[in-house]
């Protein structure tokens, strides 16, 4: 299908290849400005207390000092949904939580200067656990939120954001249930995202009503709306957003590090820079969320989900973001892969005394199905129903409908997803691996295999709105006016690709804008998978925008009319007379430019899919599990790159994915309230010396999306792996493991070889 | 990081009194991979003015074999330990270990020295005082133990008393096995002392103003098969969850003797006496081999979330029992 396209489909060299690999992109890190500072942060050593009493007179005369700010000197901003956490307080929430502010000259003076503050803290008991934090007496984090239950709603995605799934009637469903399984499992090991560049800002002051911030982020619009609405709506913002050493999806809002930059810089007078080091990267800016199920699942001998029930736990930890968009979505997302008529699932997200759970791909959607599909996983075996036939035979098909994140019913129009999974298991050999419920695929004395499958998909590859113009140049160039920041996947390259290929110019002729917001249009920036469709879409109607007008302006060079012109490589001509032609700058006049424009709203009704296979060996006599193969099996319409795509598709054992069921771990110790893993050696991170055999199955039947008739992926190609890996793990052993990640002590206690471990 | 001074010596007595000079207040500083992150971590209340810099210093790189066995400078790096011809011929035992510590950059950068008298990676011990401030404790001069209640996953399973943390040299467990000495020189002179007494509960033997210089290791016998088996969750940079080195000579089948050392398991590489007496004289077979691994646990006393570390130190011990001398 590739082969109709110039420049779809085929491999192309990312725009910013040799600027990053030559050291020449700026990172937040590496920019300079005439007078700018460094913040840092006084972190608390508690995790609830208040605090009586905050000298700062110390810190305030090292030389190099220009500022340092308590909860007594700032402004009452506050950041969260709703907004709830004041960037500084009188009170602080967990260990790692801001204390005090200071800007210095260099670092290293901010640093000390820190360890020059005195503080009294008067110290409160902290809870960790959801269900301890909902109990009435329960240590209290915010007066507001009594029971340390945030309240529904999150106004960005609508007024009636989907909290729940309320439908049918369970009852009558359980009744018909052949086999009820029930339980509870918890996805609770609050992996980090963990992009390389950790979050950073820069921020500076024209005047006291106009703050610009530099950010390293996904897109520049939601650094400057998140900042906007905290400020309290009455001062411009301007956003700018350069290379970002990646995000998977964390570094979508910087809150509170912006704010930090913001405040000192406003006290200063001069710009300053707030990087986080990577030490605070790990404990105190993004965690998945924790997401813990009591559920229960009726089912029939065929397959059939008659009822799903429960109570979703969702620890938010000291704050939440975005935390109630994330069960939204995630709600949504259950409905995708779980054909039921009647639902009974009651999400709480829940406040505790540990960093923050943030934005991170997967969305509400990977941790809601780590925690939910093993109680399916449990109905299916009971009625020895194979995994992969069941959610064959469950996963949306078109024509089918769904409830998404603004309470509205969707209709998917997309393409059936069963030929791709066929395409998928047969890479994988699932028929040939798959032994049966908790049955190994092998044995080897100790060694024993085990092979598992899990499922995934995500309505919003048409979140939200994307703006874009295109200008032509009269030299044959044109240039993308797009807020979008290249956060590793590639996509400001595909909008290149897509406008090129509109356009038929050559890619060197295109450009794509620093992201600015004020220069470029709207634009929510790449989440959600919506990179191919939603921004794609704004691109090319811009890019089809622009040739119209261009064709206007020059009709008359080759006297002709509009809609006879062709254009290829900066060339005008008359459609069928391609040797004839005129260079642009004929046609429109070399003191003129063309400007298109280009709109995508919303639409929720093509979602993705993603199915993972994966094969395992754990060694019972250490307890040590080995990631053998991966195979993720998709559809998605039309590849744009390739190269890119795949590089999307690996992506699904990193970033809090697939390895979050077996190393990736915040270990948080509840005496003290203290992540452990703060540093690269404690955090366990795979490294590309232990990669498994990986395989992408992907398809490309035609989506009714844009010309090209892709959608987006990325998002996703972590979701499905997670509970995939617990099924093989569970598999390969013989015996159930309730939660993850999946150590050798839980290992070894489910053999029976030791006791403790694998805790429910 | 907070800035200190550099000095740079040209010998290693110019080493030692530098350190004099500063009165405790400076540290050493050689392949740099462990002391930095120390540093900038900041997990030690005292913060030296002076890092003294020898993996300049010329001379003390060597690995050499003389009739008394194998001598190595305490500036060799781990990955010309680890490529070395006679270290792989016939201390096979030390080579696998250089060899599994952490990833191609630290071996390069590493040296043995170090990596013997590297801090211990407690978590606790580790925790950077950015994020809310140090945890002190008693091996940092005064407080409890946070792991005995916490998460002690990575903690010792044997002898500990107030401290819980474990050695974290791989290179150590071989050189326990291997029966090998470290040289120490100081102000007062020189001194040797064997490695399994290099370790104490609450950190090494060097003294102030002491820089180990050499480690010796006395020829094992020719026939003797050696092992070292590291458990991690990762190959690359991980250090041992447990980790077990041997130097096993069997005739026939039958056990001669042995030598078994075991990491990760207490303050330092302990020799599992009771599993060699069990496999001493015996026919190394399954049987043999499983009464070994368990007399070599028969001592430990795991904490809340280190059982599994027992599991693990008898399957290290049976398999290096039963395993061929493998590469």
């Amino acid at each position: 299908m590739a082969k109709k396209y110039r420049f779809i489909g085929k491999p192309a060299p990312r725009k910013d290849a040799v600027e990053i690999v030559t050291g020449h992109a700026k990172f937040v890190g590496d920019i300079k400005q005439h007078g700018l500072l460094w913040g840092k942060v006084l972190r608390s050593p508690h995790p609830h207390a208040n605090i009586k009493n905050i000298d700062t007179s110390k810190a305030a005369r090292l030389p190099g000092v220009r500022a340092v700010l308590t909860h007594h000197d700032v402004p009452k901003w506050k950041a969260g949904v709703p907004p709830h956490l004041p960037m500084l307080d009188s009170k602080v929430r967990f260990v790692g939580d801001a204390v005090a502010l200071v800007a210095a000259e260099t670092e290293e003076i901010a640093a000390e200067a820190c360890n020059l503050i005195d503080v009294e803290y008067e110290q409160l008991p902290a809870v960790y656990d959801v269900e301890e934090a909902i109990k009435p007496d329960a240590p209290q984090l915010y007066e507001q939120f009594p029971g340390n239950i945030l309240p529904r709603g999150l106004p960005f995605f609508g007024p009636e954001l989907l909290q729940e799934v309320i439908m049918g009637d369970v009852d009558q469903g359980f009744q018909e249930a052949e086999i009820i399984s029930e339980g509870t499992y918890a996805f609770e090991n609050i992996p980090n995202p963990l992009p390389y560049e950790p979050p950073g800002a820069i921020a500076s002051w024209d005047g006291p009503d106009t703050l610009n911030v530099w950010v390293s982020g996904q897109g520049a619009y939601l650094d400057r709306l998140s900042v906007y609405y905290t400020l309290g709506r009455k001062i411009k913002v301007n956003a700018y957003g350069g290379p970002c050493g990646g995000s998977y999806g964390s570094k979508g809002m910087s809150l509170p590090v912006v704010l930090y930059s913001a405040i000192l810089a406003r006290v200063t007078g001069r710009p300053v820079r707030v990087c986080l080091s990577k030490e605070e990267h790990l404990n105190t800016f993004a965690l998945r969320l924790g997401s813990r199920i009591h559920g229960r699942v009726g089912m029939k001998k065929d397959g059939t989900i008659t009822a799903i029930s429960g109570d979703w736990l969702i620890n938010t930890g000291y704050y939440s973001s975005a935390t109630q968009g994330m069960v939204a979505v995630g709600c949504g997302e259950v409905q995708l892969a779980l054909r039921c008529n009647n639902w009974d699932l009651r999400p709480k997200v829940i406040c505790t005394n540990r960093c923050a759970s943030g934005i991170v791909r997967g969305f509400g959607g990977q941790e809601l199905k780590c925690a939910l599909l093993p109680i399916v996983t449990e109905a299916m075996e009971k009625l020895d129903i194979d995994p992969f036939e069941f959610f064959k035979k469950n996963y949306i098909r078109p024509g089918d409908g769904y409830y998404w994140r603004d309470s509205n019913w969707y209709v998917y129009r997309g393409a059936e997803y069963s030929k791709a999974m066929d395409k998928g298991a047969e890479a994988f050999r699932w028929s040939k691996k798959w032994r049966g419920w908790l049955k190994p695929t092998s044995v080897d004395g100790s060694k024993r295999r085990g092979v598992g499958v899990g499922v995934h998909g995500n309505g919003d590859t048409g979140e939200d709105t994307s703006e874009a113009y295109v200008r032509l140049d009269p030299d044959g160039t044109a240039t993308i006016y797009s807020s979008i920041c290249e956060h590793g996947t590639g996509q400001r390259s595909c909008l290149c690709k897509m406008v090129a290929e509109v356009l038929q110019l050559p890619l060197e002729h295109i450009n794509i804008t620093d992201s600015d917001t004020r220069i470029s249009p709207y634009e929510f920036g790449p989440a959600g998978s919506r990179g191919t469709y939603a921004i794609g879409s704004a691109a090319i109607a811009a890019a089809e925008d622009a040739k119209q007008k261009l064709f206007a302006l020059s009709a008359h060079a080759l006297n002709a009319k509009p809609e006879d012109l062709e254009t290829e490589d900066g060339m005008l001509f008359i459609r069928g007379n391609p040797e004839n032609r005129i260079q642009w700058r004929r046609g429109m006049g070399v003191d003129s430019t063309v400007l298109g424009f280009g709109r995508f709203e919303a639409d929720f009704t093509l979602p993705n899919f993603m199915m993972t296979f994966v094969e395992v060996e754990v060694d019972t006599e250490t307890g040590k599990v080995d990631l053998l193969r991966v195979v993720s099996a998709t559809d998605v319409g039309q590849i744009i790159d390739p190269y890119m795509l795949e590089n999307q598709l690996n992506g699904c054992l990193g970033s809090a994915g697939i390895d979050s069921a077996l190393i990736e771990e915040s270990v948080l110790d509840t005496n003290t309230g203290r992540l452990l893993t703060a540093n690269m050696v404690d955090y366990k991170w795979r490294t590309f010396a232990e990669l498994p055999e990986m395989q992408n199955v992907i398809l490309e039947t035609p989506f009714p999306s844009h010309r090209f008739g892709a959608i987006g992926i990325g998002e996703i190609a972590t979701a499905p792996g997670p509970s995939a890996v617990l099924m093989a793990v569970s598999n390969a052993i013989g015996t159930r493991l309730h939660s993850y990640p999946i150590t050798p002590d839980k290992v070894l206690a489910a053999l029976g070889k030791i006791r403790g471990g694998d805790e429910k | 990081m907070k800035s200190f001074q550099h000095v740079s010596v040209p010998t290693i007595e110019g080493a030692i009194s530098t350190l004099k000079d500063y009165k405790g207040k400076a540290k050493v500083i050689a392949g740099g991979t462990d002391i930095l992150s120390v540093l900038k971590d900041r997990i030690l209340p005292e913060y030296p003015q002076a890092l003294i810099n020898i993996k300049t210093l010329s001379g003390l790189d060597y690995i050499r074999e003389d009739k008394d066995g194998l001598k190595i400078g305490a500036l060799a790096r781990l990955s010309t330990i680890a490529d070395n011809p006679v270290v792989n011929n016939k201390y096979r035992a030390l080579a696998k270990a250089a060899k599994t510590v952490a990833n191609p950059q630290i071996r390069n950068m590493g040296t043995i020295g170090g990596n013997l008298a590297q801090d211990t990676r407690c978590w606790y011990y580790r925790y950077p005082h950015q994020l809310g401030g140090r945890i002190m404790c008693l091996r940092k001069g005064n407080g409890p133990c946070a792991a005995v209640k916490g998460d002690n996953r990575y903690h010792a399973i044997m002898e500990a008393k107030k401290c819980f943390a474990v050695c974290p040299s791989d290179t150590a467990v071989a050189l326990v096995a291997l029966e090998a000495t470290v040289k120490i020189r100081g102000p007062q002179g020189e001194r040797t002392v064997l490695v399994s007494a290099f370790y104490q509960p609450l950190g090494n033997d060097l003294k102030d103003n002491e820089i180990l210089t050499e480690i010796q290791v006395p020829e094992p016998p020719a026939s003797a098969r050696q092992e070292y088996i590291k458990f991690a969750l990762r190959k690359p940079v991980d250090f041992g969850i447990v980790s077990v080195a041997a130097v096993i000579k069997v005739t026939d089948g039958v056990c001669h003797e042995s030598s078994i050392a075991l990491g990760g398991v207490a303050s330092a590489p302990l020799r599992a006496t009771a599993a060699e007496q069990a496999a001493k004289g015996k026919v190394i077979n399954e049987t043999t081999a499983n009464s070994a691994a368990e007399a070599s646990v028969a001592g430990a006393r795991p904490l809340s979330k280190n059982s599994y570390k027992v599991e693990i130190v008898k399957t290290l011990v049976k398999r290096v029992l039963l395993s061929g001398d493998s590469e």
